[in-house]
């Protein structure tokens, strides 16, 4: 299967002043093993950045260097301009993060747990407020042993907005949360960022990288392999027609930009001109006098391109 | 450019692991045999005294609050905080806690602050109790006392983040804390007394590091020296120099080897 030569480089569209979150040739080495090869993209003030890949990726290795909670082996991370790292101090009252597994003690009651954090951070906003946001409100005295999965989330996710950051961080805030619990997050999420926030997610959720990022990049085997909108991403795939050749039909005749990939009679063509090549076919079906049964015209979607290039083998 | 400014109202250092602490020690509260032991066992160590018919020459209670020392640092502030630090690692609760404005210092400062207390509470407990049961003596000096004491947490709660490196449960801690106790039995001069070794052997067990909190502690409380010669102010002092290098020493490697081998987050 043919792709566009995929970008490596992610930048924004237009020019929207300096960027929130720059990394730039990013390493991560454990040992022998190197999660991380060098990736570099740009998040600024007020947009989504949702990195994809499978699990081993490397997304966590490379997420944790911009919370500060690991050191690049290579490579440059800055997070409004200064190292998360070393200017840990200056950095973090402006980052929130959410840890892609992460614990509270289980003993304290949440409106307890929202309180603790609070105290700790520079401009929490209160409680009550926070709690609320989450739909926790009913639940303020319940200990966090007490919460279902869905829950916990939850108060990790108003954790790591209650200084209502600049930057945030959040490692597949949805996993295991209900539709109704991810949209609630989807909505914080979306208020952060009209706020001016930076964000920058991983999922496995393809339709949350549709629904929440503005841009969004494939990572496989520690590299970006694939980058753009979502809509420029799927466009990396060619479109699929489908349709039943009716009995008797005559032979499908050759579409210039066409691949047939299932010949009759259910005909399955991909092409990556989807207009041209479908007005040629409806102009043979119609001149025959036939009528193809089960006719589908559609574009890639971002799962199919997510699919073509997340699993496959290293590209070097 | 998109840049830094200084935030407003940023809480301090000391707002933050209060902050912490306060929640550590709430959930100390909440665990009701936690509690009940942290008291009982100091009282039982004073109320060991009468009913094994210790005494003898002098009151005993200066004695006791020595072995106190060495028992509640071990036991207790090692012991726990070794269990703390790997529970909270395993339930991902330590690195949760970084990911904010508490730097990794303030985490296991706060984290730790209950134990330190209970350690506390327990060496005055003990202190008291000998006096409630008339075996009480002034002290040579006081001086000597709290600085092994403190001393004494700051090389605990180290040794305590360090062992957590070969530490992987809580329950395991009950194994992987076993070197440090049995060294500290055999070396800090509280079961055996150093004199009754061989001086090499003595002058060796004295560079361990619970002896040197042993010896401090006794020279302030009891006025006597490692060999067993009773001091005055001015003596405790002149015998000083060499366990407080040696407890300081201690403090700085385990101060430089912590941070190194300490983890956050469990194995994966």
């Amino acid at each position: 299967m043919q792709l566009t030569r995929p970008r490596t480089d992610v930048r924004p569209r237009g020019d929207v002043g300096s960027p929130a979150v720059e990394v730039t040739d990013l390493r991560r080495r454990y040992g022998d093993v190197e999660a991380v090869r060098g990736i570099s993209f740009e998040v600024h003030p007020g947009e989504v950045f949702a990195l994809l890949g499978v699990n081993g990726a490397g997304k966590t290795s490379a997420l944790e260097v911009l919370e500060g909670l690991a050191p690049a082996s290579g490579g440059t991370v800055r997070v409004l301009g200064a190292d998360p790292v070393a200017d840990r101090a200056a950095v973090r009252p402006h980052l929130g993060v959410l840890l892609q597994s992460s614990g509270l003690p289980a003993d304290l009651t949440v409106r307890e747990t929202v309180r603790l954090w609070g105290a700790t951070l520079t401009g929490a906003r209160p409680e009550d407020e926070a709690l609320a946001q989450v739909d926790l409100t009913g639940r303020a005295d319940v200990r966090v042993r007490s919460l279902s999965g869905g829950e916990r989330r939850r108060l990790d996710l108003t954790l790591a907005l209650l200084g209502s950051p600049r930057v945030v961080v959040l490692d597949e805030p949805t996993t295991g949360l209900d539709p109704e619990s991810r949209r609630t997050v989807w909505g914080l999420v979306r208020r952060r960022v009209a706020e001016g926030a930076a964000v920058v997610l991983t999922t496995h959720h393809l339709e949350e990288a549709e629904e929440l990022a503005d841009r969004i990049a494939v990572m496989r085997a520690g590299r970006i392999v694939l980058s753009g909108t979502a809509a420029e991403i799927a466009a990396t795939q060619p479109a699929t027609i489908r349709f039943t050749m009716p009995a008797g039909a005559p032979a499908l005749p050759a579409v210039p930009g066409a691949e047939v990939v299932t010949a009759a009679p259910r005909v399955v063509l991909h092409t990556r001109a989807l207009q041209p090549v479908l007005t040629r076919l409806l102009a043979w079906a119609d001149a025959h006098g036939l009528e193809l049964g089960g006719l589908q015209a559609r574009a890639a979607s971002l799962e199919q391109a997510f699919l073509a290039v997340a699993d496959g083998a290293d590209p070097s | 450019m998109t840049t830094l400014t200084a935030p407003a109202a940023a809480p301090t250092r000391l707002r933050r692991t209060l902050a912490l602490a306060g929640a550590e020690t709430r959930l100390l509260l909440r665990n009701r045999t936690a509690v009940v032991n942290s008291v009982l066992l100091p009282l039982l160590l004073v109320a060991f005294v009468p009913v094994a018919g210790l005494g003898g020459d002098g009151p005993v209670g200066p004695r006791i609050a020595v072995a106190a020392f060495a028992v509640t640092l071990v036991f207790l502030t090692y012991y726990n905080l070794v269990t703390t630090y790997v529970a909270r690692r395993e339930e991902l609760v330590l690195q949760r806690m970084r990911s904010g404005e508490l730097t990794p210092g303030e985490v296991l400062l706060g984290t730790a602050t209950p134990t330190l207390l209970v350690t506390v509470a327990q060496v005055l407990l003990v202190l008291a109790g000998t006096a409630v049961i008339g075996e009480w003596s002034a002290p040579a000096d006081v001086v000597l006392p709290l600085v092994a004491l403190v001393g004494g947490m700051v090389l605990m709660t180290l040794l305590a983040a360090a062992s957590t490196s070969f530490t992987r449960t809580a329950e395991s801690a009950q194994i992987t804390t076993l070197p440090l106790v049995v060294l500290a039995s055999v070396t800090s001069g509280v079961v055996v007394p150093l004199a009754s070794f061989p001086d090499q052997v003595a002058q060796a067990m004295r560079l361990t590091p619970i002896e040197p909190i042993v010896e401090l502690a006794r020279l302030g409380l009891v006025g006597q020296t490692w060999d067993g010669r009773s001091v005055d102010w001015a003596g405790a002092w002149a015998a000083a120099p060499q366990p407080l290098l040696v407890l300081a020493a201690w403090i700085a490697v385990a101060a430089v080897v912590a941070p190194r081998v300490f983890r956050w987050a469990p194995r994966r």
